[in-house]
């Protein structure tokens, strides 16, 4: 499973990066960690005549912390996260996902940045950024832009990158000290990618709730009932009632979201969102 | 065909070579530096066959471009010869019977190496979740997990004897292509 | 067995492990020969299609080879003496038809692989389209598809069993039970995929070819009948192999394209296969469908059994198993360790558009143990008994050996019984029970489940003869030749890819010899280098290649003696071996002192002996009926009816193969053959669509157990020695990967029986456990979902 030919580039700068994108009319892809991008190519699924590898370009390795959030480039690798070696601004949910990514020597590799571009339906990081409401930050040759997380991702592997745009910046508010945070992951088998995914961040001194439901067929789902339940049911014992409130909840999201799903994927989602949310309000 | 030249240390020595851009790391380091240790058992990230160490933090070679690891100190199964902590973890492997065939093993052995030196070589339940990237078709893991449990307690020993000493494995900050 | 300490019964190191922690091992892709091309095959997109022609531009002609080039080669055909057996033609590269996704069409040769795989992906092949056979029972209603235009229908053999009154059994019967059991597609799936690197060696005037193959010298034999080529210029070697499991002891149309055309060039051609060509056109594994009646009395003893046995077998009749063979084994295994004589079976081998089929570790005895093992404990919840006693009180006792089966299998000693009463025990049934009063356990649903089996090893010529294959693997040779310096070279037939079998073999010698098991180097893999050999499947290496061994060396044996009670000039009667040495009453003779005198200073040998310490013999087990390993597997699991996922809370194996030469060794053949059977069980399918395009083709796909989906094993051993064979030995290599589909599947079950759910199908995913809760759900009598 060899890749058919294709041409690198290795720019310095994010400008130079952007500009060989767009001579690249389309068949210029930007590289990261290569994770995801090298297999495909190998696997000669993705029609690219020219590699642009942003490996180089030191910016984008960067994070830098300010009031409120923290802006992480979009090269800062999982591992970095997983290691402690940048700043959570999330009080250790980031650091925890990051350490569940696939398997170390791909996280030692694969970016944050890299995963959000790509937007891979089961990607943590997909469904995780649109839970912390995060803010993409985008670069191309016409300049630089900010899209939410939640506009960023809109389907199985489709963004609001323009083809000859970068992914720069993920730029992830602080979470407050009462912020209350869940997530589960069901994989059929270790580091493999998740059938379904579930993050829950609450922070209630910013009157923050968020449920989102990731490795659907499209676009992580913002679930605002579920959300609603979990709000209601923090601060309280859980109990089997709360359990079912947001197990109907979350139903009811899954049924409005117009998915293609089956019986058996809305039951591997709600009980996802409802594991999630569990463990949000009992931490 | 377009080709880039490289350049790049393997096993501490440098290499110069003429690549074309779509080389993985793992064939070059197998068909033009002739270090055949490093198997291929998927060419899609998931086997973990193919593990090497890439600016001393371990990466799978099948899916890293030879071109984009310029200027990068590599270090394959044959780079690991006097390496005392990977001594300490082939004993292990040939006392537990932690291999049969064979050809999961460099890779194997590589990730064991990095799981001791970063500490994450707990009990079976963390030791197996270290190993989840690391295929095994013939022994079950049993033997496997074993020898993680025997290599963490000789290395407690030789550090405690002063006999090996240990600096962490290097971490990277960012995808270096 | 007692004897130096490293010797049969030693957990001693294995020898080979030096180069492969090295990285030294030299695996089929790491052999490197000067002007090597590397070959790309270009695989047929589709699953049936007539080829109206490929389109080679004239500037790659002889870089692209079809069937034309390949005219005087002959098609693979594997037969069989079965009345209605059909055979099918495999021509190395397709000739007019295309039959499976997958099927090779050309071979593209450049200086690199992926020069070559530009080459396949720049071609264009003109298609006619034909429609798809997929499904095993649709391909035999009389309007399907034919796979083989020339065949009336799909099947490719039809028999049937009859052992016993039926009738009777039926009248008697106070319990009928009646099931489907299915499994789906999978795969041997070993880490290193196939590969062949060929070229034509001037000096030698031979063909040589290189594969990643678990029997050189039957490859050696079919090639040189399909390339029309004397035996005696062709050299087939087998390097180090990174596993088999089955799928590289068969003859691939690859090995025979690679090595036709290496006879066509001047330059050496290499074929390494990759995953993705491994999971679509290697030899696929156990596509079973059965159907199970089972007649028995109030307590649950067997009457008898009745029995359909259908099995997808693919496109083509893989050499020289047949297509045929997955569904006899099964039929002829499915009374497995139980006294029954009552057994009739229908056994269908069914022709489709896919890869084609070819044994997997266990073979058929995967299937017939899930088929049996469920139905006993369907029978054992219909007469309200514990499973794991009614299998005891149905089960061949030790006083019954040897015991001739329904279908003619000769068990020849054990106690069956007692493997489940060590199993349940260990497993605490009782306990189990009180823990599942309790209710779930987070939601979870704990269940216990057992499997029993019998696995027939190192069966030799009366039994492979009965089968009808045009090849008879009843026997195996060794040369031991000692070095002039004293240490043992032993040559084998069979092939070494992680059975630990350089170190095995060497322990078998210390135990005729007294040599250190580190002196002893073993040569296997190369037909230029052994005697005539089978090679490594079915369970049959140490006891075969064991046997040949011991039988040499004690040849050597009594020559070593000879010449040392002459070199220490004291009667033979007064000499002993020990330590590598003749020790007689005054002094020591080391072998090398021996090896020496008997190669080069001759002149010190005592009158008419010969010089030389070089024997060749073979070996043949004394029965050929088989030594039958067996063992019982009990599964503690729990399951989640919300995310419908199954954990594997504890696994217990009791197991007996006789005289253990290796423990580590063997202990580490059932885990890793656990961990297979797990996979089957739990995780591994190849499915295909409805146009017969298959739909798992990489590991993101198709999911291999990784170290955090097994279980800690725990491991019990019962020995009784097998009264036929060197030493007691019975081989082991299958039995691991046999019973866990069963014992799974009945854990799976029992945990589910309060929710009136049953899944009968492997893998048992999510997806499955979810279907079958919510048709238990649906049922009358039931809670809607």
């Amino acid at each position: 499973m060899k890749p058919a030919p294709f041409e690198l580039a290795r720019p310095a700068t994010l400008a130079e990066a952007a500009r060989r994108l767009r001579e690249g009319d389309g068949m210029a892809r930007a590289m990261a960690g290569g994770q995801s991008l090298v297999p495909m190519l190998n696997l000669r699924l993705a029609p690219v005549d020219c590699i642009v590898d942003l490996g180089r370009i030191a910016e984008l390795r960067e994070v830098r912390a300010e009031a409120g959030s923290v802006t992480f480039g979009a090269c800062v690798t999982h591992a970095a996260i997983e290691d402690g070696l940048a700043h959570d601004p999330t009080g250790g949910l980031m650091r925890r996902i990051a350490g569940g990514i696939a398997y170390r020597a791909v996280r030692n590799r694969g970016t944050l940045g890299g995963s959000l571009a790509l937007s891979d339906p089961s990607a943590e990081w997909v469904s995780l950024m649109m839970a912390l409401d995060a803010t993409i930050g985008i670069a191309g040759v016409d300049g630089e832009r900010e899209v939410p997380a939640r506009e960023f991702t809109l389907g199985a592997y489709t963004t609001a990158l323009a083809e000859d745009e970068i992914l720069a910046t993920v730029r992830v508010p602080v979470l407050g000290p009462d912020a209350r945070h869940g997530s589960f992951k069901m994989c059929r088998k270790t580091g493999e990618f998740a059938q379904s995914l579930a993050m829950a961040v609450s922070d209630p001194g910013l009157h923050y709730a968020r449920v989102v439901v990731g490795a659907t067929e499209g676009a992580p789902v913002v679930m605002e009932r579920a959300a609603e339940a979990m709000r209601r049911a923090g601060g309280q014992a859980w109990s089997a009632a709360a359990e079912e409130r947001v197990r109907e909840a979350a139903a009811a999201d899954l049924a409005g979201a117009g998915l293609d799903q089956d019986a058996f994927a809305a039951d591997m989602h709600a009980a996802s969102a409802v594991a999630a949310i569990r463990e949000a309000v009992r931490r | 065909m377009e080709t880039m030249d490289i350049t790049l240390r393997i096993n501490g020595e440098p290499v110069r070579a003429r690549v074309e851009p779509r080389t993985s790391l793992a064939d070059f380091v197998r068909e033009r530096c002739r270090r055949t240790g490093t198997h291929l058992g998927c060419e899609h990230g998931v086997c973990g066959a193919c593990t090497v160490e890439i600016d001393g933090a371990i990466a799978r070679s099948c899916i890293a471009l030879a071109a984009c690891c310029e200027g990068a100190e590599i270090r394959t199964i044959e780079g690991f010869d006097d390496d005392p902590v990977m001594r300490i973890v082939r004993e292990a492997f040939r006392d537990t019977h932690g291999l049969q065939c064979g050809f999961c093993t460099p890779g194997m052995l590589i990730t064991v190496r990095d799981m001791l030196l970063r500490d994450r070589a707990g009990d079976a339940r963390r030791i197996r979740v270290e190993l989840s990237g690391n295929l095994c078709r013939c022994t079950g893991y049993a033997g496997i997990v074993r020898a993680v449990e025997l290599a963490a307690q000789r290395l407690a020993q030789e550090r405690a004897n002063g006999t090996v000493v240990t600096r962490a494995a290097g971490r990277a900050m960012s995808g270096e292509g | 067995m007692s004897g130096p300490p490293r010797a049969i019964g030693a957990s001693v190191r294995r020898n080979e492990d030096g180069r492969f922690l090295r990285g030294g091992g030299q695996y089929l892709g790491d052999i490197a020969l000067p002007g090597t091309k590397d070959v790309a095959f270009l695989r047929s997109p589709l699953a049936h299609a007539a080829i109206r022609g490929v389109d080679i531009p004239d500037e790659l002609r002889g870089r692209v080879h079809t069937a034309d080039s390949l005219a005087e080669v002959k098609p693979i055909v594997a037969v069989s003496s079965a009345p209605g057996y059909r055979r099918s033609e495999h021509f190395p590269l397709a000739r007019d038809k295309v039959r499976f996704v997958g099927e090779p069409v050309a071979m593209c040769v450049a200086d690199t692989r992926a020069e070559a795989e530009d080459l396949a992906q720049s071609l264009l092949v003109d298609f006619d389209e034909l429609p798809a056979v997929v499904d095993m029972d649709r391909a035999l209603e009389p309007d399907a598809a034919r796979v083989h235009e020339d065949w009336p229908d799909n099947r490719v053999l039809e028999s049937t069993i009859q052992a016993g009154d039926l009738a009777a059994a039926k009248a008697a019967a106070a319990v009928v039970v009646r099931r489907a059991y299915r499994l789906n597609r999978h795969a041997s799936v070993p880490m290193e995929g196939r590969g062949v690197l060929a070229y034509f060696d001037s000096r030698q005037d031979e063909l040589v070819v290189y594969s990643s193959t678990q029997f050189p010298h039957l490859i050696r034999t079919i090639l040189a009948e399909y390339l029309g080529m004397p035996e005696r210029r062709l050299r087939v070697v087998a390097p180090d192999v990174g596993g088999g499991f089955g799928v590289k002891s068969n003859l691939h149309p690859e090995e025979l394209a690679v090595a036709a055309l290496a006879l066509r060039v001047d330059h050496p051609v290499r074929w390494v296969e990759d995953r993705r060509e491994h999971l679509l056109a290697s030899q696929h594994a156990r596509e079973h469908a059965y159907r199970v009646t089972a007649y028995a009395d109030a307590r649950g003893r067997l009457l008898g059994i009745e029995a359909d046995v259908r099995v997808d077998a693919g496109a083509y009749s893989v050499w020289p198993w047949t297509a045929a063979m997955e569904a006899g084994m099964s039929a002829g295994i499915i009374p497995g360790p139980y006294d029954l004589g009552v057994y009739h079976a229908r056994v269908v081998t069914v022709a489709t558009n896919k890869s084609p089929l070819g044994p997997y570790r266990g073979v058929g005895r995967t299937g017939a143990c899930l088929a049996i093992e469920r139905t006993i404990d369907e029978v054992a919840r219909a007469v309200g008994r514990e499973a794991w006693e009614v299998r005891m009180e149905n089960m061949v006792r030790k006083d019954q050996m040897p015991y001739r089966s329904a279908t003619g299998k000769v068990y020849d000693s054990g106690d069956y019984p007692e493997s489940v009463r060590m199993a349940a025990r260990l497993m605490d049934v009782a306990a189990v029970r009180a823990r599942q009063a309790q209710g779930p356990e987070s939601g979870r649903h704990i269940g216990v489940g057992f499997a029993s089996y019998t696995e027939q090893t190192a069966h030799g010529t009366v039994e492979w003869a009965a089968r009808g294959l045009p090849l008879v693997f009843g026997y195996e040779s060794a040369t031991a030749r000692m070095t002039p310096d004293g240490d043992l070279v032993l040559e084998v037939g069979v092939q070494n890819h992680g059975q630990g079998l350089e170190t095995t073999l060497a322990q078998v010698a210390s135990e005729e010899l007294g040599i250190d098991p580190g002196r002893v180097a073993v040569r296997h893999g190369d037909t230029a280098l052994s005697p005539y050999g089978m090679g490594t499947f079915a369970s049959r290496s140490m006891v075969m290649a064991g046997g040949a061994v011991s039988r040499a060396c004690r040849l050597l044996r009594e020559k070593l003696l000879r010449i040392g009670a002459h070199l220490l000039q004291e009667s033979l009667d007064d000499v002993v071996l020990e330590n590598a040495g003749v020790r007689g009453r005054g002094g020591r003779a080391e072998f090398a002192e021996i090896a020496l005198a008997a190669c080069v200073r001759t002149e010190r040998l005592p009158p008419g002996e010969d010089p030389g310490l070089d024997v060749t013999t073979v070996y043949e087990p004394g029965a050929s009926t088989g030594a039958y390993s067996y063992g019982t597997h009990a599964a503690l699991v729990a399951v989640d009816p919300g995310h419908c996922g199954v954990e594997i809370l504890d696994y217990v194996v009791v197991h007996d193969c006789g005289t253990v030469v290796n423990p580590m060794i063997v202990d580490g053949q059932l885990i890793g053959g656990v961990a297979q059977g797990i996979g089957t069980a739990l995780y591994e399918e190849i499915p295909y669509d409805e146009y017969g395009q298959p739909l798992a083709s990489t590991f993101m796909d198709y999911l291999l157990p990784g170290a955090t989906e097994m279980p800690e094993v725990r491991l019990a051993h019962m020995n009784t020695p097998s009264p036929h064979t060197a030493y007691g030995i019975k081989g082991m290599g299958e039995g691991g990967a046999i019973a866990p589909p069963g014992a799974i599947l009945n854990a799976i079950n029992d945990a589910l029986a309060p929710l009136q759910a049953e899944v009968n199908e492997t893998p048992a995913t999510p997806r499955r456990l979810h279907a079958a809760l919510r048709a238990a759900a649906r049922r009358p009598g039931g809670e809607r979902a």
